[in-house]
């Protein structure tokens, strides 16, 4: 048996895998104690499965687990007291970062000043050059200084980023040392060996938040285990990454960083998986919808692009990571994004949500503003009764009360009118998100396929999917869950990063191959260490490369082998002209081509998962039905309200007709087709929706 | 056309659409331009507007390059060339015709529907690394005239038809401007950025019916311009006249050039005039504005006054009445009248005079002064690199903070200057070094610099970098020395800028404000930018934040008592009896 736990904000995730098929439960997390929420879970599916918790516990081979402790702890500003120790001469890299703002006449926002205060910043003299010389010598006398300081200061972590460590890291090695003979227990974190990138912002922000990380992030992981040791489970205990990976808890303790963000890291890899068996276009657009935020992913052609530019918070009103991971861009437009009218009449939907408290108007619990789930609910799309499979009761007439007040009142419609109006510019909010998104990335959303996750995403996935011109959407089976599932079929793995500067003019074949070689041990190391035998173990390998004069590299995927001999920069250049057209539409084959980076990106397959399918027992008992729902067109009809559990195989059905499940419900609109798959995914043909409801040609 | 009247819902759709499109040739030519100008620092910006030359979406465009020029510059070309065809696409960057100054390259790409009607015009523009000017730089701070420049000027050019590139354009470009392969990259990037808005906006003509998106425009314009309305209905009403004074450089008279608005406030019609006609003549120098320039920077001061949540678009344009004068230094140009750093120093001293004014309505309105621009830290660069061999140019952005205190908040400490809305990007000191051979030796907060206030101005940033294995040119065009950022309503002064040349000997000399220096081997320029005006008083400021700025090293301990009233205790915290008795003696 195999468990995956993924703790939200509002619920921990379970998803355990046995004899093949997957079983997904729900339990509240618990804030101030994450593993309590992660027991609790286990304790919903002990009474499910008629054992004792213990029991079900030794069970267990792996338990695969996701957190938000790391982030919570940025955004509460619990973590350690850490020092930064950079260059003489630049002490306020973390507070200048990289310039930028998001509105230019948006003067109500604050500046936010550094990660790390100025006061808890020292400068280290001693300097080298972009060339590898070294200008200054390390002044170590003054370090001794510095570190006598720290101790003084009380200081719990130390990250050291000193500039072009990368290219020689003398300095930061010997600092370090001192540090350990002078602060012995207090960790650190050097950037050169934490994320060798270019730019000394991005370098030492993940330098800075690894640290501050270390001290928690090993208490944390150490009362896991114990704790889940206590409870009666024996075997491996894996923690999943921004990488869409999964390492082994000792590699979290080293590098915490790699924990943040994990949770919709895993979508992409579900996607990816559940593509496959379905669909046949080459990428695939991921999204998932949940209460406070719609998060989307891609997978290109089998593999999930990665990101440079992943955020704390807001864009340029927060921090970077500055560290590669999964690229996934959240915006708040969940399905409890409230819907106002201004003073021009004009409609907007968020970014304000009702959150859980006090929730939509509908849940009863005090919200007065309308949301788009009291929306969904005004059009029959929800249950009423069925809400969380019956769990809560919604107040329809209260929804259709602050509609009719609050939208439909000022744009002069008709309260259901008004409600798809909610849902038309929600649906377009997301659509820009998706295409910001898909432009980075190159990705044609006309010729790709688009999966929905989450509990709110049925209820426009088929229009996100027609405004978008996609020609399939999935919903799969596990969309509810679709990250705890991801994490089911991630493997094991970490990316390794060499910086190395050659062009295409003048290729360094020797160096380029030294990089290589160092990068695949070191990938092996990793390997060896988690146990993976050789033959389930693939390295992919990368280049970061751009043209000459370009600034922002892209990921080029490269053969090893090919990057020998006399051909090796014809092979770099055809990669990366290639590559640079997928995304950017144009190849310029007359430019040089510059590589900044190496990357290699191990995966260990430490599971045999084949399908990912919920085990049956999830089917509800509720039988098909009808319910007046309306959409746009046709106004009010009755409409067959479906199980997916029982939907037949392969039987092409055509809307209008609700699909709904224990934990979802999707809308199907007039005319659009859907079957359901022999993988169990729900297969709908967007084509014949209507893109935006409410604009009539 | 009865049923082309859009619901709230279908207005919010469509903007959101355009605005989309707009976002996706931004994020298209950031990632495909050359220049560091555009892929490090991103000074570059792009728009739609209507068939009839009215600005419609500007997605997070700079300020100073879009809300005005755009327009003009649409007009001009449908003016040049009357037989407007799918597949044209044209060059313009002459502040004669609506652009913003000769560095500003624009392409203007015509939307023409099926039946070959025009319906939109879309506009990528972007700051050049270098345009062919006298000098290697893009801003010709001393250039007596447009001839002294020396830049190519294109008056809406044709340079593609039927798609494709007319050659002899791009030829003349390469014989004139510095590292040709670098701007040449830029152009195709600009004409891709430019081709994805046709596209999308022919893709969504399609889809939602010409007449329909033509409706949609009418009505967005009316729907802006209300809200514009009940905005500057919150205004007080009065005239109120305020100035601001750029330094002297070689050109202009020896006290600066001081620039005077006038704002008149109507609030029961919903409406402002700006009148800009009490200036003195252009400048035999290159601080000299473009028409549209000028008015853009009347409307930066006037949006940063109101909130951030008025659209900005032809329609709540339509609110403001701006007075221009021919031939003044800010107003409307008359060739060969240099107009070479339009977009910055004067035009933010435009921005200043009118935000001041507006200040002048009551506390709550207005800003204060931003810091003053083109210090040597955004200077242009340029030499012959030892590394290579190769020659080199470009502007460099490694941090000019400026932000001025606001009714609002704090500064945003990255602003750059007004005129720029802080879009810009910050460029990597590891990365500058790996680009040019450059050394940046120091890069700090300067403490005691910012504008104090209830709403703190900027601190001013020190930058100093010295050339590696070669001598290098440094141009800038330095503002802010003899008259730095003021504050309002009790806001303090932020720190002014300077600049010097590090000697070998260590010793340093001052340098001129506007000036290409050439820095030896060995030797270092230093730069002191500007930091903001504060808004409001000090004594009225948070104890909380002083005492973080203390922490930061914003502020000294001294000037907090002294200026802010706050006193420390012992152990570093606030100590909030002395605090309180010292402000209430100040008569806070």
């Amino acid at each position: 048996m195999r468990f995956a736990t993924d703790t939200g904000g509002t619920f921990t995730d379970l998803v355990i895998e046995r004899e093949g098929q997957l079983h997904l439960f729900k339990s509240p997390t618990v804030p101030s104690n994450p593993v309590e929420g992660v027991l609790g879970a286990f304790s919903v599916a002990a009474e499910a499965f008629g054992m004792d918790r213990e029991v079900l516990l030794s069970k267990g081979t792996q338990f695969i687990h996701g957190t938000t402790h790391a982030i919570n702890a940025i955004v509460t500003g619990r973590v350690a007291r850490t020092a930064l120790l950079v260059s003489e001469g630049h002490p306020d890299i973390l507070l200048l970062r990289e310039g930028g703002r998001e509105k230019p006449f948006d003067h109500t926002v604050r500046y936010q000043r550094a990660f790390i205060p100025r006061a808890r910043t020292f400068e280290v003299p001693g300097r080298f050059a972009a060339q590898g010389n070294e200008l200054r010598p390390l002044d170590e006398s003054a370090v001794i200084r510095i570190v006598e300081q720290l101790r003084e200061d009380k200081v719990e972590s130390v990250a050291v980023s000193l500039l072009w460590s990368i290219i020689d890291p003398g300095h930061e090695l010997r600092v370090e040392q001192i540090l350990n003979e002078r602060l012995p227990g207090v960790p650190v974190t050097l950037s050169h060996r934490l994320n060798p990138s270019l730019r000394e912002y991005r370098r030492t922000i993940s330098t800075a938040i690894d640290a501050s990380l270390k001290p928690l992030m090993d208490r944390y992981i150490g009362g896991l285990e114990t704790a889940m040791q206590d409870a009666g489970f024996s075997g491996q205990v894996l923690v999943l990454t921004s990488q869409g990976t999964m390492v082994n808890a000792d590699e979290i303790r080293r590098a915490p960083i790699l924990a943040l963000n994990s949770g919709p890291s895993m979508a992409p890899i579900a996607g990816n998986y559940v593509a496959a068996a379905d669909t046949t276009e080459a990428d695939t657009i991921v999204f998932d919808t949940g209460g406070t935020t719609f998060d989307v992913s891609l997978v290109r052609a089998g593999h999930v692009p990665f990101t440079h530019e992943s955020w704390l918070g807001r864009p340029y009103q927060s921090d970077l990571t500055g560290f590669p991971s999964v690229d996934v861009k959240s915006v708040g437009a969940g399905g409890g994004s409230i819907a106002w009218v201004d003073e021009g009449g004009v409609l907007h939907v968020g970014p304000q949500s009702a959150g859980s408290v006090p929730g939509p108007v509908c849940y009863g619990a005090g919200g007065t503003e309308p949301t788009v789930s009291d929306a969904a609910l005004v059009l029959g799309y929800i249950d009423p009764d069925y809400f969380l499979g019956g769990r809560i009761r919604l107040d329809l007439p209260a929804s259709r009360r602050a509609i009719a007040e609050k939208v439909a009142g000022p744009l002069g419609l008709s309260p259901e009118a008004a409600a798809l109006a909610i849902l038309d510019v929600w649906t377009e909010n997301m659509v820009q998100a998706i295409a910001d998104i898909t432009v980075n990335q190159g990705i044609d959303p006309t010729a790709a396929s688009i999966i929905g996750g989450g509990g709110a995403a049925g209820l426009n996935a088929v229009a996100i999917a027609a405004r978008l011109g996609c020609p399939t959407l999935l919903i799969p089976e596990v969309g509810a869950g679709l990250s705890a599932a991801g994490a089911v079929v991630s493997e094991v793995g970490r990316g390794f990063r060499r910086l190395f500067v050659t062009n295409s003019d003048d290729f360094d074949t020797a160096g380029v191959r030294a990089k290589l070689d160092e990068l695949r041990s070191e990938a092996q190391a990793f390997s060896a260490q988690i146990g993976a035998p050789a033959d389930a173990t693939h390295i992919d390998y990368f280049v970061e490369a751009r043209y000459a004069h370009q600034v922002w590299e892209i990921d080029v995927a490269i053969k090893a082998d090919e990057l020998e001999g006399e051909n090796a920069a014809r092979a770099l250049c055809g990669a990366f002209h290639d590559a640079h057209e997928r995304i950017f539409a144009f190849r310029d084959e007359n430019s040089m081509v510059e590589a900044i980076a190496w990357r290699a990106q191990i995966r260990c397959k430490v599971a045999d998962t084949t399908d990912l399918r919920i085990a049956s027992e999830a089917a509800g008992e509720a039988a098909d039905r009808h319910r007046q729902a309306y959409f746009a067109g046709i106004g009010h009809a009755e409409v067959p309200v479906l199980a997916f559990e029982r939907l037949p195989v392969d039987v092409v059905q055509t809307g209008p007709a609700i699909v709904e499940s224990r934990f979802t419900a999707i809308v199907v609109p007039p005319a659009v087709t859907f079957r359901r798959s022999m993988s169990g995914n729900l297969i709908v043909q967007p084509g014949a929706a209507t893109a935006n409801n409410s604009i009539k040609s | 056309m009865e049923n082309n009247v859009l619901n709230g819902a279908e207005l919010a759709i469509l903007i959101n659409r355009f605005e989309g499109i707009a976002r996706k040739m931004t994020n298209t030519l950031y990632r495909t331009g050359r220049s560091g100008v555009l892929n490090r620092a991103r000074d570059f910006s792009c728009c739609i507007v209507t068939a009839d030359c009215q600005l419609l979406a500007t997605a997070d465009s700079l300020p100073i390059h879009v809300l005005v020029g755009p327009d003009m510059m649409a007009q001009s070309m449908k003016d040049f060339h009357p037989d407007l065809r799918r597949g044209d696409a044209f060059l313009h960057n002459s502040p004669y015709h609506g652009s913003s100054h000769a560095a500003d390259h624009v392409l203007l790409i015509p939307v023409i529907d099926d039946s070959g009607k025009h319906r939109f015009t879309v506009l990528t523009k972007a700051h050049q690394a270098d345009c062919g000017n006298a000098e290697p730089t893009t801003y010709m701070g001393t250039a007596p005239d447009v001839y002294a420049e020396g830049a190519l000027i294109f008056p809406a050019v044709r340079v593609q038809e039927n798609y494709r590139t007319i050659d002899d354009m791009v030829r003349m470009c390469e014989m004139r401007i510095r590292v040709p392969e670098q701007w040449k990259g830029d152009f195709l990037a600009m004409i891709g950025s430019a081709r994805i808005g046709e596209q999308e906006i022919l893709r969504l003509g399609s889809e939602v019916g010409w007449d329909k998106l033509e409706a949609f425009c009418g009505q967005w314009f009316d729907y802006s311009e209300q809200r514009m309305a009940a905005r500057l209905a919150t205004l007080p009403e009065g005239v109120a006249t305020a100035s601001s004074t750029h330094d002297p450089i070689p050109g202009t008279p020896p006290e600066g050039i001081r620039i005077n608005a006038t704002v008149t406030s109507r609030p029961d019609e919903g409406r402002v005039t700006i009148d800009l006609r009490d200036n003195i003549d252009a400048l035999p120098c290159g601080l000299n504005l473009s028409e549209a320039c000028a008015r853009s920077a009347c409307l930066i001061a006037l949006f940063n006054s109101i909130g951030g949540d008025i659209p900005r678009n032809a329609g709540s344009f339509r609110r403001v009445e701006i007075l221009l004068k021919k031939n003044s230094v800010a107003g409307i140009p008359v060739h060969p009248t240099s107009c070479s750093v339009s977009t910055t120093n004067v035009a933010d001293r435009v921005t200043h005079a009118v935000a001041l004014s507006i200040a002048q309505f009551g506390e709550g309105f207005g800003t204060a002064e931003f810091g003053a621009f083109i210090p040597p830290s955004s200077a242009v660069v340029s030499g012959l690199d030892p590394r290579t061999g190769d020659p080199f140019v470009n502007q460099i952005f490694l941090g000019c903070t400026t932000g001025a205190g606001t009714p609002y908040e704090d500064a945003w400490l990255t602003y750059l200057h007004v005129g720029n809305g802080g879009m810009c990007f910050i460029d990597s000191v590891e990365l500058d070094e790996l680009y040019q051979p450059i050394l940046v030796q120091e890069r700090r907060i300067l403490p005691d610099t910012e504008g104090a206030g209830r709403h703190i101005g900027a601190p001013s940033l020190l930058v100093e970098f010295s050339p590696v294995g070669c001598d290098i040119d440094v141009a800038y065009c330095s503002d802010g020395r003899l008259n730095p950022p003021r504050g309002v309503h009790g806001g303090g002064v932020g720190g002014g800028s300077n600049q010097f040349r590090r000697k070998k000997d260590g010793a340093t000399e001052a340098l001129p404000a506007a000036a290409t220096v050439r820095i030896h081997e060995g030797e270092a320029i230093i730069s002191i930018c500007c930091g903001g005006g504060g808004y409001g008083s000090p004594l009225a400021r948070d104890p909380h934040r002083v005492l973080k700025d203390v922490q930061d090293g914003w502020v000294s301990e001294q000037r907090a008592r002294e200026v802010y009233g706050v006193t420390l205790d012992r152990s570093g915290g606030l100590d909030m009896d002395a605090t309180q008795s010292a402000r209430e003696r100040a008569g806070a």
